[in-house]
Parts: C-alpha cells; structure tokens; sequence
C-alpha cells in the first residue's frame, strides 16, 4: 500500500517540482528580457538626447557665427599658393635649425688659420682682445688678417689661401672647404656674429669688415 | 387473517415508477453534473494553458511599450560629409483654452502681455472671453518663455511639444534645402520634392544625403554676398559643380533667406535665381559657339582669322564691340578680349540647325534636369530662329537660360564633352554617375581649356585668377531686356585649368559701379573678384593643390594674340 501511494506522492511532487523549475527559468528570462528592454529604452533616450544636443551646438557653431567671429575677431584667409609645400622634404627644410650651424661657422674658418697666418696672430696680442672663447679668438684672427691687408683682394686670398691650405688632399679639399665657407656666406648671421664682437674694441674701424664674407661667397662661388 | 394484502405485496404503482424515474433522475444529474465538471475542468484548462502560455511567451507586465527605435517625425536632411542640414525636434507650444482658466482674466492678461509682447492685453482678454475652446498663443517656444508660463499656475494656459523643423544652418543653402510650412509639408527646396519620402514612415528613417558642402557653400555664400553688398546688387546667384559626376557641390541664390522662419522672407528673397530664375547669358556663352564651330570643323584653329570691323551691319541691326578691333583678328583674340562680331560671323557659320543641336543635347532648351521643382523655362527665339537670331544667339543674346544651365553647360565643355545632368544628390551606391551623352568631341573639349586660360591671364577676367589654382573662365555682362542700363554680371570658370574637376559660376543682378572699379561695372569687374576668392578659399578644401607651375597647353593659343600684346 504504502508503495504505490508513495509512488504517486512522488510522481505528483516531481511533476510540480519540474514545472515549478521550467516556470522558474521562463520568469527568470521573462525578467531578464525586462532588463534589457530597459537598457535598449535608456540607450534610445540617450541617443535622442545626443541628437538634441548636436543640434543644439550644431546651430550655435553654424558656419555663418564662425564666419561672423572670423570677420570681426580672428580675420583669417585662405592660404596662399606659396604657403603650400610640396612633400616631406620641404617641410623637413623648413624644420631645420639654421641659425645654430651659422652660429658655429666661424669656428670652421678659425681653425683654418690656424697655420698659415700666424704672422697675423702674432700682431695680435698687442690689440688684446681679451676673448677666451676659441670661436671669439678665431673671429678676432679673421678681423685682423683683414684689417691688416687692407685691399680687399687681398683678403679673399688669404681665405682662399686659408681653404685650400687647411684639409690635406687637394681635390676633396677644395669641394669640403668650400660648403662651410659658402654656407658661412649665404646664412645670414654671420654678419650679425661679427657685429656682436664688435663692442669688445669700439675704436677698431670695422668698416672693410663684412668684405671678407662677401669674398668668401665669392670664393665659395668660384670654386 | 394475516393475509398479506395485495397492497402490501405488490408494490404500489406508483412506488414502482419511482423507483424507475429515481434512476433515470440520477442518470441525468450524473450526466449534467460531468457536463458542468467538463466546462469547468476545460475552462480551468483554458486559463491554465493561458497563464502558461504568458509566461512562457506572453509580455511582462512590467514591458514599457514605445520608444525602441529613433525614428524622427520627419527624415533629416544631410550634407555630403553628414552635417544635419534639416531636422526635426520637439519644440514646445504655449496654448490657451478659454473655457479652463480659474484665475483672473484680466490679470493673466496682463502677464501674458508682458512675455508675449506681441499682441496687446486687451487681445489677450478678448481672447480669454471668447467661447473659442482653443488657441494657440505661441509655436516653437522658447525654454525660458515656457518656464516663466508654466510659473503663472493656471490650468487654462496650456503647454505642448510638437514636431518642428528646425534647420541649423540658418540660411546656408536655404534655397536648395527649402522650407516647410506650419503642418510640417515641403512647400519648396528638396523639402518639397522629397517630401513624400520624408513624410513616409517606411522612408524616413533614412536621412537624404546632400551633394552640397556646407563649407563650400558657406565659402561661395560669403563671397558672394560681400559682392552683392559692395556693389549694391539686387540678387546674385552661385553654382559649384563637380564636372564629372554633374554633382553640386554649392548653390545659392541671394538675397539670404532664413528657412527657419521663411514666412517673413521677401518674396526675392524666397526666389531661388539658381534654378528658377532664367538670364540672357551674354560673353560666358561665346565658348559654346567656339566649341560648336570647332566640333562642325568651321574652325580649325585659333589662329584662324575673321575680319572684325568696328561695328558689323547685318540682317538690319548694328552688332558692336566694348573693345573695337577694327582689323583682322584670330579667334584667340576674339574670345580674350569678347568680341560680339568675331563671335557673330563664328556663330553665323555654324548655322541656325547645328546650333539648335548643340543647344538641345546640353540641355539647353528645356528646362534644367534638377530634383528640385524650381526650374525655370528657357526663353528662345523659338520659332524666330533666322540668321540674325542665330548670330545674336552666337554671343548670348536673345537666349535666356538659368544660371544652373550655364554651369552644366560649361560642365559638359570642360569633363571632355559628356553631358550629365546636374544631381543634387550625394553620388554614391543608391545614386550613381549617369550615362552621359556625347555632345562634344574629347579634342574640342581639350582645346578649349587653353583658350579659356586665356581670357583669366591675358583678356578680361583677370581679376578671376587665383594664383597657383589655374582657373579659366569666361565673363560676362548682359544688358536687361526691360531696361538696357541694368546689367546682369555672370562669370563662369573652371578650375584647375590643366586637368578640369570643378565649375563655378557666379553672378550678380544689376550691380552698380563703385569708385573702387573707376566707374566700370562689367563682370572683369565686380564679379571676377568673386571667383578669385571662392577659389582660394575652396580649392585647398577640394584637394586641388595649389601649383604655380602649372599651365594647360598655351602653345595652342598664346602664338596667336602675340600681336595683341605689342599694341
């Protein structure tokens, strides 16, 4: 008896179990499909909202305001056929430091005179320049050698003299010697770099002074 | 004596047929008593099967029924790079119903008057004791106005949201977008030739992708209408087209118009020039007829000389020139300095049919193939079509065309002789380039750019060059019909003139002389100075890189004006 009463209390209670457990499952993706109905509402509201807020910036930054405020305030133009470049090589020009190199030009030349003309620098000392930059004392050479032979021909061939004599081989030399001189010519501080020694003697008269630039351009030329 | 009694031993009758009757009774309440447990076990059944179909299936009772997709009240309207050009937004609406209000009339008469100054109190009161259920006090409010509104508490005023067009851009390209009316329907623009699928809910999910550029627009607007104001200009009208595809990359027409409020626009103002306004073309239309002989092989070269006096008699009428010849001249020259009696006696060679020809296959002599439905009908000689009409025609006289036609015109010229009709939809996989037809020969088409190079370095549209982009091109001014002192400016140009990719016209209604031009007022004047702008503003936008070392071949024309210069 007791059997096959149990069998159907079992059978009963199994039955409610599994369909207790399938209701179970269906609530739960009832609910999570809730969830996500939600989430897929807030996502279209907040997508309205950012449509509402393009808008708005959208009308207050119009093209016209912009224009209006370029006008009135920033008046900028179109740019120039000659503002463009044409690749990557002219902009990497345009990047180059130049000023750094002219300024270390002079330094090259110093160390040209070094041999030949140290006559020059034995007249030297009596002025007592006082420079203990080697760059200074290189320029003061320079300015003296110049000075002291006052022609100007004169000055180009001691720099030619200076450029020939400096590197050993003969046809390298001339080609090397003469970039950094033609550089040195064409930059446009070296002028300037003189300039600015020129209060360490004020009573010098420095008037033949920009000609030995001109003639190393020359020279630089020629070569 | 016990005998049993009939009575008692048989059964009564009438016990009997109980006994019989209690039966069938039975029978029959058992039979009703399964048919109801049957109809209750079934609708329990019913139910049952119901709830459980619910939950398994059925909605939740927490579901928000609505919003899962945006779809706006009416489709947007975008630019080629999908800047909103159109779009509708909830504005919000202030109303009145009389009949609601509990406070004193006179009273919120008084507030109203005080936010919305434009009626009067007394209207207000009027309003308010009207027997009217409803008014509406104000559309497309703002947030303030309604904030301070809803503060006055009364249950009479009554605030709404509804859908509204809104266009973010102002008056950029008003007239090829267009406006609706108050019930949200296309009245004109693109808003009213699509409006069906901007309408449609099936459609108007997806916006409608312009051809236009705001940039470029905003670029040719501006320019223009610096133009228009200096030289005190009724109108103007400008058109930047792409040649190969017949995409408009920027069209206006001005006066400006605000389509946000296009009601309280002029009527010139809501007038699209454009497409809708049609104009004697004059010297911008002395090309065509280049192109045209070239193409019959009437001319053969440039050098090719014509006798140009200083005034041409024909067919009773007198033919004159701004920049007399008076000698025999190429057709180099012709078109550098716009003679009207070399371009005639080109003109008068061609002849009356072939030129007829050329003009229907451009899409001259009907009106402009263009979505919009703001187009204007072409004035010809129609039937009049003689030898002088010819002639006149040869020079841009007594043929009036939009100005839309002329940079299609100049399209078909330059992109190697195929006529496209102008879109002003964005080409792409839904929209297509169409089949062109040939209407010139790719050699013709060549050689023009040469000669048209040289009217912008050499003749009289000088002031159209900017540097560095090669722009050709072609003025020219046309006296009114009605009024032979009023002029109409146009220049039509193409750039860059060595590899031809972009049109643009420009023109200006009655422009009126200034110092700054020594009392001249021809288009190398005052709407040259347009082209040269707008085309250093959008050539870089465009990709065209600017190239001081680029020319079109000028070995083809320059030989043949050498004299000219020595003068």
């Amino acid at each position: 008896m007791s059997g096959s009463s149990f069998r159907s209390v079992f059978m009963v209670a199994s039955c409610a179990g599994a369909a207790l457990g399938c209701y179970l499952v269906s609530l739960r993706v009832a609910s999570e499909r809730a969830a996500l109905e939600e989430i897929e509402t807030e996502i279209v509201m907040a997508q309205r909202d950012i449509r509402l807020l393009q808008t708005e910036i959208g009308t207050r930054g119009r093209l016209a305001q912009l224009e209006r405020w370029n006008v009135k305030v920033l008046a900028l133009s179109a740019p120039a056929a000659d503002q463009f470049l044409e690749g990557g090589f002219a902009l990497a020009r345009l990047a180059r430091p130049a000023q750094p190199d002219a300024l270390e030009a002079p330094v090259v030349l110093a160390a040209a005179p070094a041999d030949a003309p140290k006559p020059t620098v034995r007249g030297l000392p009596g002025k007592g320049s006082g420079a203990d930059d080697r760059g200074v004392a290189a320029r003061d050479l320079l300015r003296v050698a110049s000075f002291k032979t006052e022609p100007r021909p004169s000055s180009s061939m001691t720099i030619n003299l200076t450029n020939q004599s400096g590197p050993p081989k003969p046809g390298m030399a001339t080609r090397s010697s003469a970039a950094p001189s033609k550089k040195l010519a064409s930059a446009d501080p070296t002028p300037k770099s003189v300039r600015s020694a020129r209060p360490a003697r004020p009573a010098d008269p420095l008037a033949p002074l920009p000609a030995p630039a001109k003639a190393a351009k020359e020279s630089g030329k020629t070569q | 004596m016990n005998a049993p009694s009939a009575a008692l031993v048989a059964a009564r009758p009438e016990r009997l047929r109980l006994v019989g009757q209690r039966r069938q009774i039975l029978a029959m309440m058992h039979q009703r008593l399964m048919l109801g447990m049957l109809v209750y076990a079934g609708i329990i059944a019913l139910i049952v099967m119901r709830i459980l179909y619910l939950a398994a299936f059925g909605d939740h009772a927490g579901r928000q029924g609505g919003i899962t997709s945006l779809v706006p009240e009416r489709g947007d309207i975008l630019d080629r790079d999908g800047q909103p050009l159109a779009r509708t937004i909830d504005a919000w609406t202030i109303g009145l119903h009389p009949g609601k209000l509990i406070g004193d009339k006179l009273d919120i008469a008084r507030a109203l008057a005080k936010l919305m100054p434009e009626r009067d109190e007394a209207t207000y009161f009027a309003m308010m004791r009207s027997r009217t259920k409803f008014f509406y006090l104000r559309r497309r409010a703002s947030p303030a106005l309604v904030e301070a509104v809803n503060a006055l508490g009364e249950p009479g005023l009554s605030l709404g949201r509804e859908p509204d067009r809104l266009y973010p851009q102002t008056s950029l390209a008003a007239h090829v977008i267009g406006f609706t009316d108050v019930d949200g329907n296309g009245v004109a623009g693109i808003e009213r030739a699509f409006d069906r699928q901007l309408a449609t809910p099936a459609t108007r999910s997806d916006p409608i992708q312009l051809s236009i550029s705001s940039r470029i627009q905003q670029a040719l607007e501006h320019e223009l209408l610096k133009a228009m104001t200096t030289y005190s200009a009724i109108g103007a009208a400008g058109i930047i087209m792409d040649i190969h595809s017949g995409e408009i990359l920027a069209m206006t027409s001005l006066p400006q118009l605000n389509p946000n409020a296009a009601g309280q626009g002029s009527p010139e103002a809501r007038f699209n020039r454009a497409t809708l306004g049609v104009y004697e073309l004059g010297s911008t239309y002395k090309p065509f007829t280049v192109a045209m002989a070239m193409d019959s092989g009437v001319i053969k070269s440039f050098g090719q000389i014509y006798n140009c006096p200083k005034e041409l008699n024909v067919y009773g009428r007198t033919i004159n020139d701004t920049h007399p010849f008076g000698r025999q001249c190429t057709v180099a020259e012709i078109m550098k300095e716009s003679s009207n009696i070399g371009t005639a006696q080109i003109a008068a060679q061609v002849g009356s049919s072939r030129q007829r020809t050329f003009l229907e296959k451009m899409g001259f002599l009907s009106p402009i193939a263009i979505e919009l439905k703001e187009k204007g009908r072409t004035l010809t000689p129609g039937n009049n079509w003689g030898p002088l009409e010819t002639m006149t025609v040869g020079y841009g006289h007594g043929i009036a065309v939009t100005p839309l036609h002329l940079a299609s015109g100049y399209a078909t010229l330059f992109n190697g002789g195929m006529y496209r009709p102008p879109t002003l939809l964005k080409v792409g996989k839904t929209h297509p380039v169409p089949k062109g037809r040939r209407v010139f020969s790719e050699e013709t088409s060549y050689k023009m750019r040469a000669l048209l190079r040289l009217v912008v370095t050499e003749g009289t549209g000088k002031k159209a060059d900017a540097p560095g982009y090669r722009v050709g091109g072609k003025t020219g001014s046309a006296e009114k019909y009605f009024n032979r002192s009023l002029l109409v400016t146009t220049f039509a140009g193409v750039f860059p003139m060595d590899e031809p990719r972009y049109v643009i016209v420009a023109m200006l209604d009655e422009p009126k002389a200034t110092a700054a031009t020594y009392g001249f007022r021809t288009a190398g004047w005052n709407v040259a100075p347009v082209i040269s702008g707008t085309v250093s503003r959008i050539a870089p936008m465009l990709g065209v890189r600017p190239d001081k070392r680029r020319e079109p071949n000028m070995a083809e024309v320059l030989p043949f004006v050498q004299e000219a210069k020595e003068q």
